[in-house]
């Protein structure tokens, strides 16, 4: 995983989006290309689609399978990584698995997906889950095997045992690695329910990405792209605030 | 010891499968045999080396860019800050940007057609290409500059002394997981192209009901992203070997 | 406040009686004979990797001899006990817990209920004088404040043996004389049996009655050195005497000649 730190999108952020902004409305203006409108008419488009409901319903759906398939992710993660850093044998036992599918290519599966649960918006959800499952483990699984030694053998000299030991040295040590794991999660987890329902188009954003697409309705498709980029960032924005909530001691 | 729980995992997971085919949980689900059996096929009759060829093709294409422009790119955003700072705006947003969405506009200014594919294995993967680049510069030891400074290197010899080598295990580690951001790009573009490569291969057995011959595929195309990942892990451990 | 000693219980022996101790091939304590009298201050010094720390957690009970026993008290030691307390070189401040978190972090394990808990934490966090400093966390503290917080909650448990593994090695000169004399008030307050590992000369015949001296690894008992100075030592310029830099210098000629 590249080092993605938090981007301080302060001033240069707003001047950046701004300007990119400025001169994409003037180069739609100007009608270079088809595929550049106009923001104000993706604006327009996008209020339009909010207002006739299409985009409400359309997300509706998408952030269901999101929630159907990263709260299962999230906790079933935790727990896996929590198992395999504490227990020697859980790990060695699924280390392999989780490496090797952390960088697979997931997406390829959506179809074997398909064939187990049909064209349903299940699908969708358990493309969610496989698209977060693993970063979470990975992370936990990192953050209990960077727990400081000194900790663990400070706390068994005060007599601590596996359970003291667990919740009160390894849960909380491994804690930011856990949040860390979370919002890198919630952020795959939002591309797994767009290329899932792209894949079934059948419900959600999804679906009307390839709708507008092969419509060539081109003001619609920037106002869903602009609608799951917006997902995506709120999605890892609410992570990053339950990450500073409860990490506060950094 | 360790050896052995990973055998028994791998295990355990066909007789999973085997299981699961068994129990008819889904009725187009083939057990790991018939699987194999198709996959052998599918390699005898060349189906899916061909189809191999053409997916490698639009990878190599996109994924050859993004690594010849997402490298020099970054590492310009590290040495000239204000550059860095405006692009890594954009960057955040391509990184957290579900890319897939954007395959619908790819596929309308391109095409049907392998440009397109490589098009979109280059958006999937540039981001990281170049974010590593980037953070690599950023992160140089200011102490070594320093060194270097103290003995009056001049700019090039900073660059190429100093920073790039500094910033050469994390360029690299963008490189490897971008590869893997490019099989999930390259996959998803061909499953909704489907004209072509192993995408076309894998919705050609699913709509005749060959789920044995998509299941092949689907695991060929699984291991041949691992062999490529795993190859490529290999040259960076070779390219870092100062790192012991 | 509740003066929290009230209560302590006397001080115990320690008896290492033929401790041997291997970590895979390499072989840490061989053999070793060491006995602490009930409420003495006794320092460990040698080279380093001859086993100081080894010796110390096999003590504390963290680490199992391979040949021999500790007792403690009238406890034979096959764990880590209520006695004991161990103060850390890396002070094993948990880096999420406040200082007044961290000074009850014993007591927390050890069951005592909440108001005790920082009732009694309160207690040692004024005696080694960081009073005010309740609410700061570790990362905000200076070393020496930090490894104040690791006293603090060694003593909390209102231990008879504190066990001490360099303990000043990552604080600053001033500071440690400082902390060192403290430390002297507070053993002369409450006469605990201390453990403490050194690598520093002065620190151990300023603080103890009795150095022993590990030989390199693997480290046996060499030499037990006895440190003649009279008590109270702290803030009576001992350190300035002739007498003490003789000490000094004898110590140092047992050391060298181990090199
Ligand atoms: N957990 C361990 N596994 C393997 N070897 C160990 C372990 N702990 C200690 N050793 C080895 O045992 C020897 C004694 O170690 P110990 O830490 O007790 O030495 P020490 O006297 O405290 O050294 P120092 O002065 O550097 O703190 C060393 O050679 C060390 O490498
Ligand atoms: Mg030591």
């Amino acid at each position: 995983m590249p080092d993605v730190r938090e981007s301080d999108l302060g001033r240069t952020g707003l001047i950046a989006v701004g300007g990119l902004l400025i001169v994409w409305e003037a180069l739609g203006r100007l009608d270079v290309s088809m595929f550049v409108p106009p923001v104000t008419t993706v604006a327009a488009a996008w209020w339009q689609l909010l207002g006739n409901g299409t985009l409400t319903r359309a997300a509706a759906s998408s952030l269901g399978s999101l929630v159907k398939g990263f709260v299962p992710a999230a906790v079933l993660g935790v727990a896996v990584g929590l198992a395999m850093g504490r227990f020697a044998t859980v790990r060695h036992l699924l280390d392999g698995w989780v490496n090797a599918l952390m960088s697979a290519p997931l997406s390829a599966l959506v179809p074997v997906l398909i064939a187990l649960f049909g064209i349903r918006d299940t699908v969708v959800a358990a493309t969610v889950f496989m698209f977060s499952f693993f970063v979470i483990v990975v992370n936990t699984l990192t953050g209990v095997r960077g727990t400081e030694p000194s900790l663990v053998e400070m706390a068994r000299s005060f007599g601590a045992g596996e359970v003291a030991l667990f919740g009160r040295v390894y849960w909380p040590s491994a804690l930011p690695a856990v949040m860390l794991g979370l919002r890198l999660g919630v952020v795959q987890a939002v591309k797994g329910m767009v290329v899932g329902e792209m894949l079934i188009s059948l419900v959600g954003l999804g679906e009307r990405l390839i709708y507008y697409g092969n419509t060539f309705l081109i003001a619609e498709l920037y106002a869903v792209i602009a609608s799951v980029l917006l997902i995506a960032l709120t999605a890892s924005q609410l992570a990053q605030a339950l990450d500073r909530a409860l990490v506060r001691w950094k | 010891m360790v050896v052995a729980l990973r055998l028994v995992s791998v295990i355990a997971f066909v007789l999973l499968w085997e299981w699961a085919a068994l129990v008819q949980i889904s009725f187009n689900f083939p057990s790991p045999w018939a699987t194999l059996t198709a996959l052998v096929a599918l390699v005898g009759s060349g189906a899916i080396l061909t189809a191999t060829a053409t997916s490698l093709q639009s990878l190599l294409l996109g994924f050859g860019s993004a690594i010849v422009l997402g490298v020099p790119f970054g590492l310009l955003m590290g040495v000239v800050r204000p550059v860095g700072r405006v692009a890594r705006v954009y960057l955040d947003l391509l990184i957290a940007l579900p890319t897939a969405a954007l395959i619908p506009l790819v596929i309308l200014s391109f095409g049907i057609n392998i440009l397109s594919s490589a098009v979109i294995v280059f958006v999937f993967s540039v981001p990281f290409v170049t974010m590593n680049a980037y953070g690599g510069v950023r992160d140089v030891r200011p102490r070594l500059v320093e060194m270097a400074r103290a003995f009056d290197a001049s700019g090039p010899q900073l660059f190429f002394r100093i920073v790039l080598p500094s910033a050469l295990p994390m360029i690299l580690a963008g490189i490897r997981y971008a590869l893997s951001r490019a099989f999930v790009g390259l996959i998803v573009a061909e499953l909704l192209l489907s004209p072509f490569g192993l995408g076309r291969l894998i919705m050609a057995s699913r709509s005749m009901f060959e789920h044995d011959r998509m299941f092949a595929t689907v695991l060929w195309t699984l291991l041949l992203a691992g062999f490529a990942l795993a190859a490529l892990a290999r040259v960076e451990g070779r390219l870092l070997r100062w790192r012991t | 406040m509740a003066d929290v000693t009230a209560a302590a219980p006397p001080p115990v022996e320690i008896v290492v009686d033929g401790v041997s101790k291997a970590f895979g091939t390499v072989q840490a304590l061989v053999d070793v004979h060491v006995r602490v009298r009930a409420g003495e201050f006794l320092s460990v010094i040698g080279p380093s990797g001859c086993g100081k720390t080894t010796l110390l957690k096999t003590i504390a009970g963290l680490i199992a001899a391979d040949a021999g026993r500790v007792v403690v008290g009238d406890r034979i030691v096959e764990g880590p006990g209520r006695e004991c307390s161990v103060v850390f070189q890396d002070f094993a401040l948990l880096p999420w817990a406040t200082v007044q978190k961290n000074a009850e972090f014993g007591l927390l394990l050890r069951g005592v209920p909440a108001a005790e808990r920082a009732e009694r934490a309160r207690g040692v966090i004024a005696k080694v004088g960081l009073a005010g400093f309740e609410q700061a966390y570790p990362a905000q503290l200076s070393g020496g404040m930090q490894q104040r917080v690791g006293l603090a909650r060694a003593l909390a448990v209102n231990p008879q043996v504190l066990l001490m593994d360099e303990p000043f090695a990552s604080i600053d000169e001033q500071t440690r004389r400082v902390f060192q004399d403290d430390l002297l008030r507070l053993w002369s307050e409450e006469r605990k049996t201390v453990v403490l590992v050194t690598h520093s000369m002065e620190e151990a015949i300023y603080l103890s009655h009795r150095v022993v001296v590990l030989s390199p690894r693997p480290g046996r008992v060499h030499q037990v050195f006895e440190v003649p100075l009279p008590r109270p030592r702290e803030g009576a310029g001992v350190r300035a005497t002739a007498e003490f830099a003789r000490l000094v210098d004898d110590l140092w000629k047992i050391l060298r000649k181990l090199q």
